[in-house]
C-alpha cells in the first residue's frame, strides 16, 4: 500500500489547517453560506436534509486496518455509530458536526487520510477495481497509476473549478469491475505489441439525467505521457464545456455534443502543445517509487488446494454456499479473495456500524496482510486470505452479521442514499432495496436466480447507478407521490450497456410485485446457463412488457 | 463582486493607472484595457497610438454556447499588449485559470496578468499558480492577509505557471 513521505503529510496537513480557518470564519459569520458553501464542497463537506454529511476519501478504495479502525473510531466520535461505503469508494459519515470537523480531519490525517476533493467540481476521489493486485492476468496493479493520477489531481491549480464534477476510474484486467465507461474518463491499462505498458483512455461516459458510454480516445498513451494527455482532456474540457446549465456541463455532453472525432483531435492538439513542453513527463524514478509501494506483499508458499478448505465446505453446507458466492480464486495458490457483503437481508446498502468496521480491520491485520478494499458495488473485499483460514474469517464474519452468501445475487443491490437523506431525491431508495432484499430473501432462490444485479436510483442524477443496472430502478416524483421507472438490460462491465425503460412508472406499492414479475419472466424463458443479461439481450424487451402491463 | 476594490500586484497595492474602456468610448492617451472585439478591429491605430493598451477577456456564461473569448485570439497582438485581464464572472467559472495557463505557457506573454471580477481569497493561491500576478480584490483585505492566502498551502504535486516544478518531480532532485 502507499505510504505518505513527508511531502504528502505536508500538503494534507496545510488543507487541515486552510479547513479550520475556513470553518472558523464561517462560524464567525465572516463567510456567508453561499461563499463557504465551495470551500466546504473542496473538503467534502455537504449540507443534506438533515445536517452536515463528510465524505471521507477512499483512494482507489484500498484501506489498511489501521486505516479502518480509524474509520470505525469517527463513526464512533464523531457520528451515531455507523458510516456508509459509496459507489465511489468512499465513506460517508451523516451526521458530523460543523466544528468539529476540523479535528475529524485532523485524526484521519493522523492515518494518512483526507477528504480532499470528494466533492466540489473538481476531479474526484480516483476509483479502481477492487481486486487490484490480488486476482489472475491483470497487465499492471491499477492502484500505481491511479495513486500518481490522485497526486497529480490534488489541488490542481488550473482544475479546481470545472464546470462539473470530474470522476476518473482505472482497471489494469480485461473484466472491468470499476465501471470505467460509466466515467469522465476511463482508463484500461493495456500492453502493446512490443509488451509496453501504457493506457486506453476513454472519454464522456456518465449517467445522470443523459447518461453515455465512454468514447475510447486513444489506444496507447505510455506511461510517462499518461498525465499530459489527462491535462490535454482536462483543459479541453475547462476551456469548451458548457457551464450554462449545470445538467448539460459534464464532460460527456461536450464529446457528444462536439462528436468523438472532433473532441479527439482537439484532445491531441492539446497534447501535442502539452507535451512539447516536457513539464508533464512523468519521471521513472517517481513511477518506480510508487510502483515499489503496490510490489506483491509476501505470499507464503502454498499449495493451491487445501485440505482443510475443502473439508469445510463439504461439512458446512451454509460455508460452501458463501464461498460460491463470496470467495473468488486468487492469482496465488493457496489464497482467495473475500468479499464481504453490505447487503445483509433487509438491511440497508453499504452501511456498516463501528463495530464491524472494527472487526473486518482486525480480519484484515490477522488474516488479509493487513488490506481491506471497497468495491463501487458497495461491499468490501479482504484480497489476500488463506484458503486454509477461510473458515476461521468466515465464522468471524458470521458473528458480525457479515457473512451474507450474496454476492452478485438479486438482493446486492445498489441504491443511493435517497429521500431518506439526501435533499436532491424524488423518492426513497433505501426502503425499496430492504423490500426488494426481503422480498427474495430466500437464498435457494437467489441462487436459482442467479447473477442478476439491481441498482437503484432516488433522482436522475442516478448515483444509484440504475442506467446500468440488469434491473434499473429510478424514483420519479409525480405531484408528490413516489414512483419509479423500471428499465432493463444495463451492464457496467466491459460489455457496458444502458437499460431500456420498460415503459410507465410503478407505483411504490407495485415496484417490488413487478421485479417479482421480470424475475419469473426470466426464468420461464431463460436457456441453460444464461443469466439474466444474457436472456434479456438474446430476447429484447417484448416479453418483459407484456407481463408487466398485462391488465 | 465587491463594490470598492484595490489592486494587488506582485504582493503590493498598487496604483490603477489603467482604466476600463468601453467600445463607444474614444481612448485618450491614458493606458486604456478594451475588449476583445475592438482590439481586433482597431489594432492598425492602436499601434501607432502613443499610450499604453490592456485587453480584457471576457468569459461569458450568457445564452446556451457563448462560452467566453478565446485567448488564443490575442497570438497577432501580443506584442502590443501591457496588460490582460482576464474576468472571473463568478468565483465558479474557472476558464480563466486555463486561459491564464495558455497566455503564459503556450503564447509566452510575459506582461501583467491581471484577473478581475469575482476573485475570492481561496481563489488566489490557484490564480497565482496558473500565472496571474496582479489582482483586482475587495478593498478591505489586507495586504498581508492576502499574502497569507497564497503560502496556506506550501506544497504542490503538479508543475504550473509559478516555478515550482510540483512534488512529484522534486522528489527525484527534478
Amino acid at each position: 500500500m502507499y505510504r505518505y513521505d513527508e511531502f504528502d503529510h505536508k500538503i494534507v496537513t496545510d488543507r487541515v489547517n486552510q479547513f479550520r480557518g475556513q470553518v472558523n470564519r464561517r462560524i464567525s459569520g465572516e463567510l456567508s453560506e453561499d461563499a463557504f458553501k465551495p470551500l466546504r464542497l473542496m473538503n467534502g463537506v455537504y449540507l443534506q436534509l438533515h445536517a452536515y454529511m463528510l465524505r471521507v476519501a477512499i483512494p482507489y478504495g484500498t484501506v489498511s486496518s489501521k486505516q479502518m479502525r480509524m474509520l470505525a473510531h469517527i463513526a464512533r466520535k464523531y457520528d451515531r455509530g455507523y458510516g456508509h461505503f459509496t459507489t465511489r469508494q468512499n465513506i460517508q459519515y451523516n451526521w458530523p458536526a460543523l466544528d468539529r470537523i476540523p479535528d475529524l480531519l485532523e485524526e484521519l490525517a493522523s492515518v494518512e487520510m483526507h477528504a480532499i476533493q470528494t466533492s466540489g467540481n473538481c476531479i474526484r476521489n480516483v476509483t479502481a477495481d477492487q481486486y487490484a493486485g490480488a486476482i489472475a492476468d491483470e497487465i499492471e496493479d491499477p492502484r500505481i497509476i491511479s495513486e500518481i493520477i490522485r497526486q497529480w489531481s490534488t489541488f490542481h491549480p488550473e482544475f479546481s473549478y470545472l464546470p462539473r464534477k470530474f470522476k476518473i476510474a482505472v482497471t489494469g484486467h480485461e473484466n472491468d469491475r470499476a465501471a470505467i465507461k460509466l466515467h469522465d474518463i476511463g482508463i484500461v491499462i493495456v500492453r502493446n505489441d512490443k509488451g509496453e505498458t501504457g493506457y486506453e483512455v476513454h472519454v464522456g461516459g456518465g449517467q445522470g439525467r443523459s447518461p453515455f458510454i465512454a468514447k475510447k480516445l486513444t489506444n496507447f498513451v505510455p506511461a510517462e505521457k499518461l498525465l499530459a494527455y489527462l491535462e490535454a482532456v482536462m483543459r479541453v474540457y475547462n476551456m469548451l464545456g458548457r457551464r450554462d446549465n449545470s445538467y448539460k456541463a459534464r464532460i460527456k455532453i461536450l464529446v457528444h455534443e462536439t462528436g468523438e472525432t472532433e473532441m479527439r483531435r482537439l484532445v491531441d492538439e492539446e497534447f501535442e502543445r502539452i507535451d512539447a513542453s516536457q513539464m508533464l513527463s512523468l519521471p521513472e524514478a517517481e513511477l518506480d517509487r510508487i510502483s515499489a509501494y503496490f510490489a506483491p506483499p509476501n505470499y507464503e508458499n502454498l499449495p493451491a488446494q487445501s485440505e482443510v478448505f475443502e473439508a469445510a465446505k463439504g461439512s458446512n453446507a451454509d460455508f460452501n454456499h458463501w464461498v460460491k458466492t463470496n470467495l473468488v480464486p486468487h492469482k496465488t495458490p493457496g489464497y482467495g479473495i473475500i468479499n464481504i457483503s453490505l447487503k445483509p437481508i433487509g438491511g440497508i446498502p453499504g452501511d456498516a456500524t463501528d463495530v464491524q468496521m472494527d472487526i473486518i480491520a482486525d480480519l484484515a491485520e490477522r488474516y488479509a496482510l493487513d488490506e481491506v478494499r471497497v468495491t463501487h458495488e458497495q461491499n468490501l473485499v479482504l484480497p489476500h486470505v488463506k484458503l486454509d483460514e477461510a473458515k476461521e474469517v468466515y465464522d468471524i464474519l458470521c458473528a458480525h452479521d457479515l457473512a451474507t452468501p450474496n454476492i452478485g445475487l438479486i438482493s446486492d443491490t445498489i441504491a443511493c442514499p435517497g429521500l431518506d437523506y439526501c435533499n436532491l431525491a424524488n423518492a426513497r431508495s433505501i426502503p425499496l432495496a430492504q423490500e426488494i432484499s426481503t422480498h427474495f430473501a430466500d437464498l435457494d432462490k437467489q441462487y436459482d436466480i442467479g447473477e442478476l444485479k439491481i441498482k437503484i436510483s432516488g433522482c436522475i442524477n442516478a448515483c444509484g447507478h440504475h442506467h446500468v443496472g440488469h434491473i434499473g430502478i429510478l424514483g420519479v416524483d409525480k405531484k408528490g407521490t413516489e414512483f419509479y421507472q423500471i428499465s432493463l438490460g444495463g451492464s457496467a462491465d466491459e460489455q457496458a450497456s444502458l437499460g431500456d425503460i420498460t415503459g410507465q412508472a410503478f407505483t411504490e406499492d407495485k415496484v417490488v410485485d413487478a421485479v417479482d414479475t421480470i424475475v419469473e419472466t426470466y426464468l420461464n424463458l431463460r436457456q441453460p446457463e444464461e443469466r439474466f443479461l444474457d436472456t434479456y439481450r438474446r430476447v429484447g424487451m417484448s416479453p418483459f412488457k407484456e407481463q408487466l402491463y398485462a391488465d | 463582486m465587491p463594490t470598492k476594490t484595490h489592486l494587488i500586484s506582485n504582493g503590493a497595492v498598487i496604483d490603477d493607472t489603467w482604466v476600463l474602456i468601453d467600445d463607444e468610448t474614444p481612448l485618450d492617451d491614458t493606458p486604456a484595457i478594451i475588449s476583445l472585439d475592438r482590439l481586433k478591429a482597431e489594432a492598425d491605430a492602436l499601434r501607432s497610438r502613443n499610450a499604453k493598451i490592456g485587453v480584457v477577456i471576457r468569459t461569458n456564461t450568457q445564452g446556451k454556447t457563448k462560452l467566453g473569448e478565446d485567448v488564443r485570439e490575442l497570438a497577432p497582438y501580443l506584442d502590443m499588449l501591457s496588460t490582460i485581464a482576464i474576468d472571473f464572472p463568478v468565483y465558479r467559472n474557472g476558464r480563466g485559470y486555463s486561459d491564464a495557463r495558455i497566455l503564459r505557457e503556450e503564447m509566452g506573454f510575459e506582461g501583467e496578468l491581471r484577473a478581475i471580477g469575482e476573485v475570492l481569497f481561496d481563489q488566489w493561491s490557484f490564480m497565482a499558480r496558473c500565472g496571474f500576478d496582479t489582482f483586482e480584490i475587495d478593498a478591505s483585505i489586507p495586504v498581508e492577509k492576502f499574502k497569507e492566502a497564497l503560502n496556506e498551502l506550501s506544497e504542490a504535486y503538479q508543475p504550473a505557471v509559478d516555478n515550482q516544478r510540483g512534488v512529484l518531480w522534486r522528489r527525484h532532485g527534478l
